[in-house]
């Protein structure tokens, strides 16, 4: 009689499966990584007022390194607007060879999108400290690291446009004898265009904070001076290029979402 | 007659708009290059840098073969591995679980209070706009070096991002199931957790998911600002011109990263398949 009917045995076993296996298995891999991580929230309550204490030492921020602080701001602008832009161009001519309906041969487009699955795969920061090491430090491999790195990620979203147009103008295009580079111009880019644009201004987001990255490894802009006051315990420094990074980090977003707004609403209504 | 006239004002028409179009993207396009000249002029690029670093740029790959795969025998860097993907995954399940709670004080439909509901969302926009690096620099200041620091920084960066998310896909629910619910006399939680749950979650753990990967790859800079893992040996080799070493950590990392977004791949899809078959 207590026996449990098969069915409600079933019942069980599925959601045993379902709930329990798997919540098992991830108390298990917390429990491992939290070992790994050395997690101690002793620690941490022991920091608390330590961090409290930090706050103490960073207000006020030095007023006085504003107008220094500026030109590092506008280089790490420079540098991810420049390396944005790089990028794109790069992205945009990859992508014409990566797209299945615009490539010029089969084996043209696996290996130009077999290229970019290989950039998306590879760590960011493997391509910029390749980068310092090739060029040295400064603003240069910033820019070049940048504009690799947004290679993969622009390169498959453009492809991706291209192979989604309307087929229908390329048809119109080559059956009145257009050339491939006429069906591109005047049928391709036109539909794609603000997808284009959008997406290279989200990269740009992107790559801003990546730009502010960069300085720490010593390829110029405002990261470096952030590092470099947190080293030397200067926190009124400190607080100074943060407050200015936040801004930065805002501006440029608003900037680029209004552009964008623009870019693809403007589309819309046409 | 008729005809011809309304085909010629089509045609002026569209020739006019054609124009414009053109006048409009011209003028945007030349200010773009215009702007991208002088900030490249300013950062010191031409292109004779770039042809002179080519040569450099040989050499050190030359330098980087073969890779030094004795690197790997020590164990440090195989640490280093297991510290970068914990700090990822302890950081993403502590950002999550926070999220979680979040998500739900900051969706319109489900908040307590209009109050909670605007302070939520205003400490979560915040924080998407703080740099990790920012992040991370603090908290070495308050637990020291280490992948302790890094794990916290990483669930500290996911929670702008991922409460968002949640907050707007609970806010896109369907109402129905709800209201059903509270016409039959349910309180708030038992709403939440019948109603609203099981329609999110599927979408919930899909951009947890999608965050590790994120996260996996931001472990590996938190490295080189003192939070521990592979980042830091990777950092190290590069910088004491050590290329063959730095290879050989690149490939590892490599099949690190593919593996762990295979996985998340592959439960993404697993998850969301079968809520979608309920």
């Amino acid at each position: 009689m207590s026996v449990p009917a098969p069915g409600a045995m079933r019942l069980h076993l599925k959601k045993f499966r379902k709930y329990v296996a798997p919540a098992l298995v991830a108390t298990l891999l917390l429990w491992g990584a939290s070992t790994v991580c050395r997690v101690d929230l002793g620690a941490l309550l022991a920091g608390m007022p330590r961090g409290v204490a930090l706050f103490g030492h960073m207000l006020p921020p030095r007023w006085e390194d504003f107008p220094a602080l500026a030109g590092p701001a506008l280089e790490t602008v420079q540098i991810a607007s420049v390396g944005t832009v790089l990028g794109a161009v790069l992205a945009l001519l990859i992508a014409l060879a990566a797209a299945g309906n615009l490539s010029p041969h089969r084996a043209v487009r696996e290996l130009a999108r077999g290229a970019l699955t290989a950039e998306r795969a590879l760590p960011d920061l493997i391509i910029i400290l390749f980068f310092v090491a090739i060029v040295g430090l400064g603003a240069f491999p910033g820019v070049m690291a940048l504009a690799v790195c947004s290679v993969g990620m622009l390169g498959k979203l453009f492809a991706d446009a291209f192979e989604e147009v309307d087929p229908k103008p390329l048809e119109a295009m080559a059956a009145v004898g257009a050339t491939r580079a006429q069906i591109i111009r005047y049928a391709v880019l036109p539909q794609v265009f603000p997808s284009l644009i959008a997406n290279t201004l989200y990269r740009f987001d992107v790559n801003i904070r990546m730009s502010i990255f960069l300085g720490v490894v010593g390829a110029g802009g405002i990261g470096f001076n952030l590092v470099m006051s947190m080293r030397l315990l200067r926190y009124q420094e400190a607080f100074a290029a943060i407050l200015v990074i936040l801004v930065l980090v805002v501006m440029c977003e608003q900037l680029s979402d209004a552009l964008r707004r623009r870019v693809l609403g403007q589309e819309v209504l046409r | 007659m008729n005809g011809t006239i309304s085909l010629g004002t089509g045609r002026r028409k569209a020739e006019q708009r054609h124009r414009r179009y053109y006048e409009r993207y011209l003028w945007t396009g030349g200010l773009l290059v215009f702007l991208f000249g002088w900030n490249a002029a300013e950062l010191g690029l031409s292109a004779r840098l770039f042809i002179e670093g080519l040569p450099h740029f040989l050499a050190l790959v030359a330098e980087m073969f073969p890779p030094n795969w004795q690197v790997l025998t020590g164990g440090r860097v195989w640490w280093g591995i297991l510290e970068t993907l914990s700090m990822a995954f302890m950081g993403t399940f502590l950002g999550a679980a926070v999220s979680f709670v979040l998500g739900i004080l900051a969706a319109g439909n489900a908040a307590p209070s209009r109050a909670v509901r605007e302070a939520v969302r205003t400490l979560m926009a915040a924080e998407r706009a703080v740099p990790t690096l920012v992040i991370i620099l603090l908290l070495v200041v308050v637990v020291g070096l280490g992948p302790f620091a890094g794990m916290l920084a990483i669930a500290i960066g996911s929670v702008g991002m991922l409460g968002k998310l949640f907050a707007e896909a609970i806010e896109n629910a369907d109402p129905k199931p709800l209201e059903s619910l509270e016409s039959a006399g349910a309180t708030g939680m038992q709403v939440i957790r019948y109603g609203v749950l099981p329609q999110v979650m599927p979408s919930f753990i899909a951009n947890t998911l999608y965050r590790f990967d994120i996260n996996l790859r931001a472990a590996l800079f938190l490295g080189v600002v003192g939070g521990g893992g592979v980042g830091f040996d990777l950092h190290m080799a590069m910088s004491l011109f050590r290329y063959a070493d730095a290879l050989a950590i690149t490939a590892v990392v490599l099949v690190m990263i593919l593996l762990a977004e295979k996985l998340s791949d592959y439960l993404r899809r697993k998850i969301i398949g079968q809520e979608v078959l309920q």
